[in-house]
C-alpha cells in the first residue's frame, strides 16, 4: 500500500515483479516445505500480475480522452454482463484492446470483472477472472491488425478467447475444489463445463458479427468529427 | 469494523485468508470457518441469506476429492475396483469447510469493503487507474438511466411494438446502439472538459475521508502480532499435519498455541462488532 510515485521504482517493479518475485512465489509453492500450496500460490500470481500491469499503465502517459473512453467502455461492459443471459465482457474487452491499444483492453477487462462483481458477488475468483479477462483484452490489442483485416480472424478470436476464458477458471476451480492442482479434477471439470463453453463461444461470435462493425464505425465518427 | 482505516480491514481479510489458504490443518480450518460464519451471522450480511448455493459448492467438494484421489490406509468401499478411502473423505470435507469458510469470508469482506473503500486502496496503488475506474462506476448508473430514456422515446415513437417480440429485440439493440453513440461522444466532452480545467497538468491532489485513527493503529498491532504468531507456526511445523495414508493432526503446547491464536485472530472482527452492537443498545438505553 504505497503510492509509487517514482518513476524509477515503478520501471524497477516491472523487472523485479515478472523475473523475481512471480518466480519466486512459484518456486516457494513447489519447494515449500510441506508441497501443494496452490491455493496461496495461484492467488498470489494472479494478483502480483495485475499489479504488475497496473504499473506499466501508470507509467504510461496516456491521453485523457482514451482513458474516459476506457471508463466508457468498462460501464458498457458492465451493464451488458446485468442483462440476464449474455455476457458480453470478453466482447467489450476485445473491442477497446483493438481499438484503443492493448492497455485499454487490459483495463476494460480486468475492471469490468472487478465492477461487475460489486454486483455479482466477490469471491477469491476475481483476480482469477480480471486476469483472464485482461489478457483476452491485452492480446487483442497486440493482435489488433490482423484482427481488423479479416472478419474470419476475429471470430476465431472470440471462439479462443471463451475457451481460454473457461480453461482458465477451470484451472481456479480444480485447485479450489481439491484443495490443490490434480490434473484429473481438472479435466473432469473441463468435460462439465463443455456446454457452457460452447454457448459462450457461440455468444462471443454473435455479439461479435452484430457489434464489429457498429463499433468501429462510431469510432471512426467520432474520431472524424473530434479529430483525435 | 465499518470504522476502521480500509488498509487495515484490507490486510486483516488478506492475512487472515492467506493462513488459510496455505495451512490445510483440519482444525486451523474448521477455526476459521466458524469465525468466518459467526462474522457474517453478527453482521447479517446481505440479508436474503444465499447459504444454499455456498454450501452445495462446499458438498461438491466434499464428494470430488475420494472420486479422484485413492491414496488412504482406511478403505470403506471399492467402486469399479477403485478403493474408496475414508481419509480421502475427510480431505474432501476439509476441502469443502475451506471454501466455505473462503466464501463467508468474501461475503463480510465485500459487505465491508463498499466500492468507495476498494477505489481509496487503488488509489493508493496507482491514481489514474483509480479515477479510471471510478469515473466507469459513475457512468453505469447514468448509462442505464440514458438507456432509460432512450428506450421511452422509442417506445412513444412506435418504433418499439410491445406486443412483437422481433421488435422488441431489434428495439432493445438499436436503443443499445443509440445509447453506445452517445456514451462514447459524452465521454469525449468528458474529456475535454477536463483538460480545459487543466487535468494532466502537474501532480493530482487527492481527498479521502479515512485517515489512520489510534485505534486503526492498535488494531494492526493485534493483527500483525497475532498473524506473525501464527504464520511463525505454520511454517515453523508447529501445526503440522497429514491426511495420508491416516490422518494424523498436532496437539502439543506449540500446536495449541498456534491453534488459539488463530481462533483469537478470526474471532477479531465478530467481537469488535458484538462490542458495537452492546454499546449501541447501552447508550439507547440510558436515552
Amino acid at each position: 500500500m504505497i503510492v509509487i510515485r517514482s518513476a524509477r521504482v515503478r520501471r524497477a517493479l516491472k523487472i523485479v515483479l515478472p523475473f523475481i518475485v512471480i518466480p519466486a512465489v512459484v518456486a516457494f509453492g513447489v519447494f515449500a516445505v510441506r508441497g501443494k500450496h496452490h491455493l496461496f500460490v495461484s492467488t498470489a500470481v494472479a494478483l502480483l500480475s495485475l499489479a504488475l500491469f497496473l504499473c506499466g499503465f501508470e507509467k504510461r502517459k496516456i491521453g485523457s480522452r482514451r482513458a474516459v473512453l476506457v471508463s466508457v467502455m468498462i460501464a458498457l461492459s458492465v451493464l451488458g454482463r446485468m442483462f440476464p443471459v449474455i455476457k458480453p465482457v470478453t466482447v467489450f474487452a476485445m473491442l477497446s484492446g483493438m481499438f484503443l491499444g492493448p492497455e485499454a483492453g487490459f483495463l476494460v477487462g480486468a475492471f469490468s470483472a472487478l465492477i461487475s462483481n460489486f454486483w455479482a458477488g466477490q469471491g477469491p475468483w476475481t483476480p482469477f477472472q480480471m486476469l483472464a479477462w485482461g489478457l483476452i483484452g491485452f492480446f487483442a490489442g497486440v493482435l489488433a491488425s490482423p484482427l481488423k483485416r479479416s472478419r474470419f480472424l476475429l471470430y476465431a478470436y472470440g471462439v479462443i478467447a471463451a475457451v481460454a476464458f473457461s480453461m482458465v477458471m477451470d484451472v481456479w476451480s480444480a485447485i479450489w475444489l481439491a484443495g490443490a492442482f490434480s490434473l484429473d479434477v481438472y479435466l473432469a471439470k473441463m468435460l462439465t463445463s463443455v456446454p457452457h463453453t460452447l454457448l459462450y463461444a457461440v455468444s462471443n461470435v454473435i455479439f461479435l458479427i452484430c457489434f464489429a462493425k457498429p463499433f468501429s464505425e462510431k469510432l471512426e465518427r467520432i474520431r472524424i468529427k473530434y479529430g483525435i | 469494523m465499518e470504522r476502521f482505516n480500509p488498509i487495515v480491514v484490507f490486510m486483516y481479510f488478506a492475512l487472515t485468508s492467506g493462513i488459510a489458504m496455505l495451512c490445510m490443518n483440519p482444525i486451523m480450518q474448521t477455526i476459521a470457518l466458524v469465525g468466518a460464519a459467526l462474522l457474517f451471522l453478527i453482521r447479517r450480511a446481505g440479508r436474503r441469506g444465499g447459504h444454499l448455493p455456498m454450501l452445495a459448492f462446499a458438498l461438491l467438494a466434499c464428494v470430488i476429492n475420494p472420486i479422484f484421489s485413492h491414496n488412504g490406509a482406511t478403505v470403506l468401499f471399492f467402486v469399479n475396483g477403485n478403493p474408496f478411502t475414508l481419509e480421502a473423505v475427510i480431505y474432501g470435507a476439509v476441502c469443502g469447510v475451506m471454501l466455505l469458510a473462503m466464501l463467508y469470508w468474501f461475503r463480510s469482506f465485500s459487505a465491508l469493503m463498499t466500492s468507495d473503500k476498494i477505489l481509496y486502496l487503488l488509489g493508493r496503488i496507482s491514481p489514474k487507474i483509480a479515477l479510471t475506474v471510478s469515473m466507469a462506476l459513475r457512468y453505469v448508473p447514468l448509462f442505464s438511466a440514458q438507456m432509460r430514456k432512450t428506450a421511452q422515446a422509442q417506445r412513444a415513437m412506435g418504433a418499439i411494438r410491445a406486443d412483437d417480440s422481433l421488435s422488441r429485440i431489434r428495439g432493445g439493440a438499436r436503443v443499445f446502439s443509440v445509447t453506445l453513440t452517445w456514451a462514447l461522444e459524452n465521454g469525449i466532452v468528458t474529456a475535454d472538459a477536463m483538460e480545459a480545467r487543466g487535468y494532466g497538468e502537474g501532480r493530482r491532489t487527492s481527498f479521502a475521508i479515512y485517515r489512520f485513527h489510534r485505534r486503526d493503529a492498535a488494531l494492526t498491532a493485534v493483527i500483525l502480532l497475532l498473524g506473525g504468531g501464527i504464520y511463525y507456526g505454520v511454517f515453523g511445523g508447529f501445526a503440522a499435519y497429514q491426511y495420508y495414508p491416516i490422518v494424523t493432526v498436532r496437539q502439543d503446547t506449540a500446536a495449541l498455541l498456534t491453534y488459539g491464536a488463530y481462533a483469537l485472530l478470526t474471532a477479531l472482527p465478530s467481537t469488535i462488532e458484538a462490542g458495537e452492537i452492546i454499546r449501541w443498545k447501552y447508550l439507547q438505553s440510558k436515552i
